[in-house]
């Protein structure tokens, strides 16, 4: 049974390209066979987080006009075996997409991959509506910063409203020592706020911006980095492992303050 | 422009030594703003959907043209529909049949088709149609339902000039699943929440608003002008409280309780209390328009 999976976060830059890369190339590296789908298509760039750029053709416009089939439009990632990518249209029309024909798309790829992982563009208009169309889990994407989580919410809601379910939660860009040091929202406030489950923590890390960059997925890198160490793990735990979640304040503050975080105090 | 606003601050104080004024410790001190924010628009704004079952079918009556400002998008009403269906506590038999009220609402097929849908997934079925619109009574009939065509009469604008009390108030609306970001729950009776009203999220009721959790977003009971009507959460984290035409917003600290608080109207403007400890210790006076001390009243 393959699963249609939607990243999705309401707001803009918290990390749904970066999560739909790295998650796509960690599940690949755990044998799955992976379509990315670029549903972003006012800002496409999942093509480019993935150094895939240069070998985009066809996108999922031309499939949807006839003009080739799905088949020739997928791009496949060569550093990897099993994980290829679906680009997203630029130039087009963006509201000529419909959601009922990204539904028609992913129903199709869920014939031939594992994973079926849609990168949502920013908002909750078209564009969200599309990317949601087909999916039966989504992955919420959220910084610990205020408006992040209240936009996280809101999605939340809505996709609870379309029927869609099974939702997991990814903390992205946390720094252990703001939270120490109580500038920042605690995992825990997010997910106390939220009330969905946890399936990720990942740190802010330069290296994601490097990495970004780069065109290569943090997790196919050379060097285990712990955000990379980070998205194996929410790979692993789609796959249904149990992994505990990385100690980020592991080398915050005194052991009280230690304790009192692992009794959630 | 900023609107300027008048606002009476309140001091935390203790009343406990003092036996002449009400006998409670007040938790919170709170501004009552004197200009009003214009309570008549907000009533109009009920573009809460209707959903009455009485025995035989369910009535789901949609708010008129006027009533939601003429452009709020179908999409948005089909949504709150489908909210209001996954929430509602399903009060009906299997197969129960449907009249849509559609009053002065313009539906074509496609429309009528969707509320059809989204009601089958609940397990009604759209039977009846009864509107005031030409054209949506033929789409209606197209479409195989069968039709009530009314005279453009609005009932509902006559009763609304009438002086809202308790009893012409709807029953109330039991939603048992957490309030998000972005949502605004209306409606013209009590509103029982079982979960959360998060930051940003917005209950308006008539009546009084009960969260059986924590109340972080925004709530407004006695949207009417009900002056009686009480907001009671378990966890109290409001964003900003208003019953009727005060308004209270948190202060900058305040000390965590643990007990439920109950936010209820006093002469000096929205108070909170233990709710355990409300009903013993307050009436309603009519005079004052507002909660008093129970020694305080005799
Ligand atoms: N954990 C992280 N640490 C540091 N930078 C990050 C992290 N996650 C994302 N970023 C950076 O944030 C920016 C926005 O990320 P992106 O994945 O494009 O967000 P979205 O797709 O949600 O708009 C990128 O420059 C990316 O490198
Ligand atoms: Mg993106």
């Amino acid at each position: 049974m393959s699963r249609i999976i939607v990243v999705t976060s309401g707001k803009g830059g918290v990390g749904k390209t970066t999560t739909t890369s790295n998650l796509g190339a960690a599940l690949a590296k755990h044998n799955r066979s992976v379509a990315l789908v670029d549903a972003d298509f006012g800002l496409r760039n999942l093509d480019l987080l993935l150094g895939l750029e240069e070998r985009v053709v066809y996108t999922a416009i031309d499939v949807l006009a006839g003009e080739c089939r799905l088949a020739q439009a997928l791009v496949k990632d060569k550093r990897i075996k099993g994980l290829v990518l679906l680009p997203a249209a630029q130039n087009r029309n963006k509201e000529s997409v419909q959601p009922e024909q990204m539904k028609k798309i992913a129903t199709a790829l869920a014939k031939g991959y594992d994973y079926i992982l849609i990168d949502c563009p920013a908002g909750i208009e078209l564009g969200f509506r599309n990317a949601i169309s087909a999916a039966e889990e989504a992955l919420i994407v959220t910084t610990p910063e205020v408006a992040a989580v209240r936009d996280a919410d809101r999605v939340i809601g809505l996709l609870e409203a379309e029927g869609v379910n099974k939702i997991s939660l990814i903390v992205n860009r946390v720094k252990p020592l703001m939270v120490e040091e109580n500038k920042m929202m605690s995992v825990e406030d997010v997910l106390e706020l939220l009330g969905v489950p946890l399936i990720g923590v990942v740190p802010d890390d330069e290296k994601v911006i490097v990495a970004t960059n780069r065109g290569e997925p943090l997790v196919l890198g050379e060097y285990e980095s712990v955000p990379a160490q980070a998205y194996s793990n929410i790979a692993r735990r789609l796959e249904g492992e149990k992994v505990p979640f990385l100690d980020l304040m592991a080398n915050q503050g005194n052991i009280f303050s230690r304790l009192r975080r692992m009794f959630g105090g | 422009m900023k609107r300027e606003r008048t606002t009476q601050k309140v001091d935390i104080r203790r009343y406990t030594d003092d036996p002449d004024v009400m006998t409670f410790e007040p938790t919170i001190s709170l501004d009552k703003v004197d200009e009003l924010p214009n309570s008549s628009p907000l009533v109009n704004r009920y573009s809460q959907i209707g959903l009455k079952n009485n025995g035989e079918q369910v009535l789901l009556i949609l708010p008129t043209q006027a009533e939601i400002n003429s452009d709020l998008p179908w999409s948005e009403t089909w949504q709150e529909l489908k909210h209001l269906l996954k929430t509602k506590e399903q009060s009906w038999q299997e197969g129960t049949k449907v009249c849509l009220v559609a009053k002065d609402r313009l539906l074509d097929a496609r429309q009528l088709q969707t509320i059809a849908e989204t009601l089958d997934d609940v397990k009604l079925s759209l039977a009846t149609v009864s509107t005031n619109r030409r054209q949506t009574a033929v789409a209606a009939a197209t479409s195989g339902y069968s039709v009530q065509q009314n005279s453009a009469q609005p009932l509902v604008e006559e009763q609304a000039d009438e002086e809202i009390t308790p009893s012409t108030l709807a029953e109330p609306l039991y939603l048992q699943s957490t309030v998000r970001s972005g949502v605004e729950i209306r409606h013209p009776g009590t509103i029982v929440i079982l979960g959360d009203l998060n930051p940003g999220g917005k209950a308006i009721a008539a009546g009084d608003i009960l969260v059986w959790g924590r109340l972080r977003g925004i709530a407004h009971a006695g949207a009417q002008g009900n002056l009686q009507c009480r907001i009671t959460a378990l966890k109290m984290e409001f964003t900003q409280l208003r019953i009727a035409d005060a308004v209270a917003r948190p202060p900058k600290l305040r000390p965590k309780r643990l007990s439920p608080e109950l936010a209820f109207v006093t002469p000096d403007g929205i108070r909170l209390t233990d709710t355990s400890e409300f009903a013993k210790n307050y009436v309603f006076s009519k005079s004052n328009k507002a909660w008093i001390g129970k020694n305080q009243a005799k």
